[in-house]
């Protein structure tokens, strides 16, 4: 019973963390714009079918695929930035709705693209890694071990260099930094690139591990928002932990409590998180 | 009295705010607050509006504890408070602006009874008693003028008097005046002045903040100085502005002679 | 005055329209758009006029639909019962969700997030309790509302035209009492709350109260839409409570306009008429009600019927 316990344990760190990546996205686009950007999920998507074209019909290898995907995904991320997003800073709401708008765009136009068959990848690294008797595909080790990699790269340049520095200044008061000098237009725009080619990196991984489908932006977009605003938004650390603990929730939760609450569970956290404490379970630290 | 404030206190995280007052109003006075930048007089006032809940003490108007009431109950009970940064209805004209403000009257007059206008709007007269009362106040206010302009269009003053009617347009026993002066040149302030004590002549108590301490001293029957949040003197204004505490509080020790 | 003959003269227009469109195909889809603009229209009151983006209207009419039939199956009530009762059933939930969220003075975009989450809730348990609701698979329903018509008696409705009649005056009602609330003291309270809800705060006005009332009272209206729609349609499907129909809503109300009380049923008529007139696939329609979204935010804040106004009133001015 413990296997199996421990088993989902590990699963849903896993997953968790690929919540937590597309959660420090939404995060740091909130930080910056104060807009929680939905569009995220779509992103994500667009990543995950970006990465299968280029490593299953286009021949790239693998790294090489995510790669492309992560550029592809940052740059359409800045053109629905510049055309788009540009005109609602100021309104969150008429920002949501924009968002709405694109996010039905793009996941019907890759409906009526690729169908509603799941896509799946050619097997990038087969094979598993078994240990005290539990048994944990590598391929999800290395996209565990990857994304960590880059949320604490990610946590290093905000901390360490001017330009995170910089940008954490403007999250705190933008009209401050801007006459310290800030670039704050061109933060903006870093800010929307990097997080959109966070969720390009997301979905190119996703893809390695999972088939794909159309949809799969709205229901991790949600889950991201969830794990970002049980960790509290604008918390960069948070983002992982929030991702993990929601994970965690669902993979443990689906031994005692049927399937079809999996979902639920994010849901019943974002209103109780929102109702009681809606800084967040981390807010205060960074 | 008519209204009792007894060891107020707010604190913010490690800031004392306002510490410990302790002061009454009696009905029909002009009551006066000095205090420099940051002595708590606009959260003194904000405590007894009901705007933030208070750490401590007692907030008793006509007889009642009305610590931890809401704004919206506090404000029906005849205690209103107008803005020191004029908050207004962006997309409204003036006289719209009053005609929201006349909720309030509308309660009194129809009490539950105003649904009935959803069927019948003229139920009772009370559109036109309320368009009514509503042109009166603007004329009160010197605002005739400004009656069809929309927020953006009035000037800083015409914000403020309209902050002053709205909070008129409630039927307040009590009205406190956050800087109503503030920003004001000389004409409106002559204005502002008049407005004032015609209302206390029709009955309304005032409490008034300002920084303007020549307009404050001709205006208010009492006084009371605060200091980071604490009460240092009472009196009349002349005695109040005498008061070396105060002085040195504005200006620094050498020019109190103490 | 003026209002009243145009609203006098719109009305026969419509009552008289099935003399002249004998189509059953044109009335069909105009029962459904009266019956999404009932929708649209009670959206507004919460969203254009009271300030809030309430995610949870579709999850209202969804919730109704089903209701009213599980009333009907298991308690054994008629129709028009039943219908009452998933109103109720709709109001009582209303309560409980909006007492929530706005007891703990959810800003607009959380307000948002959070009625989107009880909207998925009520969704997933819909689709999941298969007992109940069939789950995905749905429920056809075989029976049409009766009506008792004076000189006929108890006639079934089953004919597009007694369909038509009806969806106009439910949709004739909702206008009426939208507009009798928008237009007196309580709408009043609205657009305070809409604009600056602190400030109507401290000039007396129980802010909670009034967006409760206008949550509860736009909720319930897309609840009685809910209950025609599917007796309408004669089906049920998970898919009444999906965030694509919400999105579809507020589409049409941004569409429409949000400024006047009629405007989003110009939006919920081009919105439903379009993919009659374009056969469109599912996926082409929600690319449209996108790309629509996108387009009026951005473009077009005012909607067709506010646009409309502003060149009329360009007109006399010039």
């Amino acid at each position: 019973m413990w296997q199996l316990i421990v088993g989902q344990l590990l699963n849903g760190a896993i997953v968790g963390t690929l919540y937590g990546i597309v959660a420090l996205g939404v995060t740091l686009t909130f930080g910056i714009t104060g807009i929680v950007n939905f569009a995220l999920g779509v992103f994500m998507m667009l990543g995950a079918y970006a990465a299968w074209y280029f490593a299953d019909t286009v021949g790239l290898p693998y790294p090489l695929a995510v790669l492309t995907a992560v550029v592809v995904t940052s740059f359409a991320g800045l053109v629905a930035d510049q055309a788009l997003f540009r005109f609602t800073r100021n309104n969150l709401v008429n920002g949501l709705l924009v968002s709405i708008g694109m996010i039905a765009v793009m996941e019907s136009s890759a409906l009526l693209i690729w169908t509603s068959t799941p896509k799946e990848m050619h097997h990038v690294l087969p094979g598993v890694f078994a240990f005290f008797g539990l048994v944990v595909p590598k391929m999800k080790l290395v996209v565990f071990g990857l994304l960590l990699a880059v949320i604490f790269a990610t946590y290093a340049a905000l901390t360490k260099t001017w330009s995170g520095r910089a940008a954490y200044a403007y999250a705190q008061n933008a009209e401050a930094a801007a006459l310290m000098g800030v670039p704050t237009s061109r933060l903006q725009t870093g800010v929307v690139a990097y997080s959109t080619g966070l969720a390009g990196l997301a979905g190119a991984l996703y893809a390695s591990l999972y088939s794909l489908e159309p949809t799969l932006g709205s229901l991790f977009i949600l889950k991201a928002v969830e794990a970002a605003i049980l960790a509290g938004i604008g918390s960069v650390a948070g983002a992982l932990l929030g991702g993990i603990i929601l994970g965690v929730t669902e993979g443990v939760g689906s031994i005692y409590l049927p399937l079809a609450f999996r979902d639920a569970y994010g849901l019943v956290f974002l209103v109780v998180i929102l109702l009681f404490k809606p800084s967040g379970l981390f807010a205060g630290r960074r | 009295m008519l209204l009792e404030i007894a060891g107020l206190t707010k604190h913010f995280g490690g800031l004392t705010a306002v510490a410990d007052i302790s002061f009454g109003i009696d009905k029909g006075e002009i009551i006066g607050l000095f205090g420099p930048n940051g002595s708590g007089k606009t959260t003194l006032l904000n405590l007894i509006a009901g705007l933030i809940p208070a750490s401590a003490g007692r907030i008793v108007w006509k007889g009642k504890n009305i610590a931890g009431w809401q704004a919206h109950e506090i404000a029906a009970a005849g205690l209103v408070k107008t803005f020191q940064n004029p908050q207004l209805f962006a997309e409204l004209t003036a006289i719209e602006h009053l005609m929201i403000a006349g909720h309030l009257a509308l309660k009194r007059r129809l009490g539950w009874r105003r649904i009935a206008t959803l069927i019948d709007p003229e139920y009772r007269n009370n559109s036109r008693a309320l368009l009514e009362r509503a042109e009166e106040v603007l004329g009160l206010c010197r605002l005739a003028s400004a009656r069809g302009l929309s927020a953006a269009e009035l000037s800083y003053g015409e914000e403020k008097m309209l902050g002053v009617a709205m909070g008129l347009m409630c039927e307040p026993d009590l009205l406190l005046l956050d800087e109503p002066a503030s920003g004001l040149g000389t004409v409106e302030i002559d204005n502002l002045e008049t407005v004032l004590r015609d209302l206390k002549a029709h009955g309304t108590t005032l409490c008034v903040i300002d920084h303007k301490v020549g307009f404050l001293r001709k205006l208010a029957d009492r006084a009371i100085s605060l200091h980071h949040g604490a009460k240092i003197a009472e009196g009349t204004p002349d005695q109040v502005l005498r008061d070396p505490n105060v002085i040195m509080a504005y200006l620094g020790r050498a020019h109190a002679a103490i | 005055m003026k209002q009243g003959i145009w609203i006098a003269v719109v009305a026969t227009a419509l009552c008289v329209l099935p003399l002249v469109f004998n189509s059953d195909v044109a009335l069909t889809i105009l029962v459904f758009s009266y019956l999404q603009g009932m929708l649209a229209v009670s959206f507004n009151l919460i969203f254009g006029f009271t300030g809030q983006l309430s995610m949870f209207h579709a999850a209202a009419f969804g919730i109704a639909a089903y209701a009213t039939h599980l009333f009907m199956q298991h308690l054994g009530v008629a129709y028009w019962s039943a219908t009452v009762l998933a109103a109720a059933l709709v109001a009582a939930v209303s309560v409980v969700v909006g007492a929530i969220c706005f007891r703990f003075r959810l800003r607009e975009f959380y307000f948002a997030v959070v009625t989107l989450a009880f909207s998925e809730m009520a969704r997933l348990t819909v689709l999941n309790w298969n007992s109940l609701t069939n789950g995905s698979l749905g429920i056809n329903l075989q029976e049409k509302p009766p009506l008792w018509l004076p000189g006929t008696g108890i006639v079934k409705l089953e004919s597009t035209l007694a369909w038509y009649y009806l969806s106009l005056v439910a949709l004739g009602a909702t206008l009426l009492v939208c507009g009798r609330m928008v237009h007196s003291w309580m709408g009043r309270c609205f657009a305070a709350i809409r604009m600056n809800d602190e400030l109507g705060d401290t000039l007396g006005i129980n802010v909670f109260r009034y967006k409760l009332t206008a949550f509860v009272v736009g909720n319930m209206m897309a609840a009685v839409a809910g209950s025609l729609y599917a007796y309408f349609l004669g089906s049920l499907e998970p898919g009444f409570l999906s965030i694509d129909q919400s999105l579809g809503i507020v589409a049409m109300v941004l569409l429409g306009g949000r400024s006047v009380v009629a405007a989003p049923v110009v939006g919920a008529f081009v919105l439903t008429t379009l993919p009659h007139l374009i056969h469109f696939s599912a996926e082409i329609r929600s690319i449209v009600y996108g790309a629509i979204l996108i387009f009026t935010i951005l473009v077009m804040p005012q909607g067709i019927y506010g646009g409309l106004w502003q060149i009329m009133r360009r007109r006399h001015a010039a």
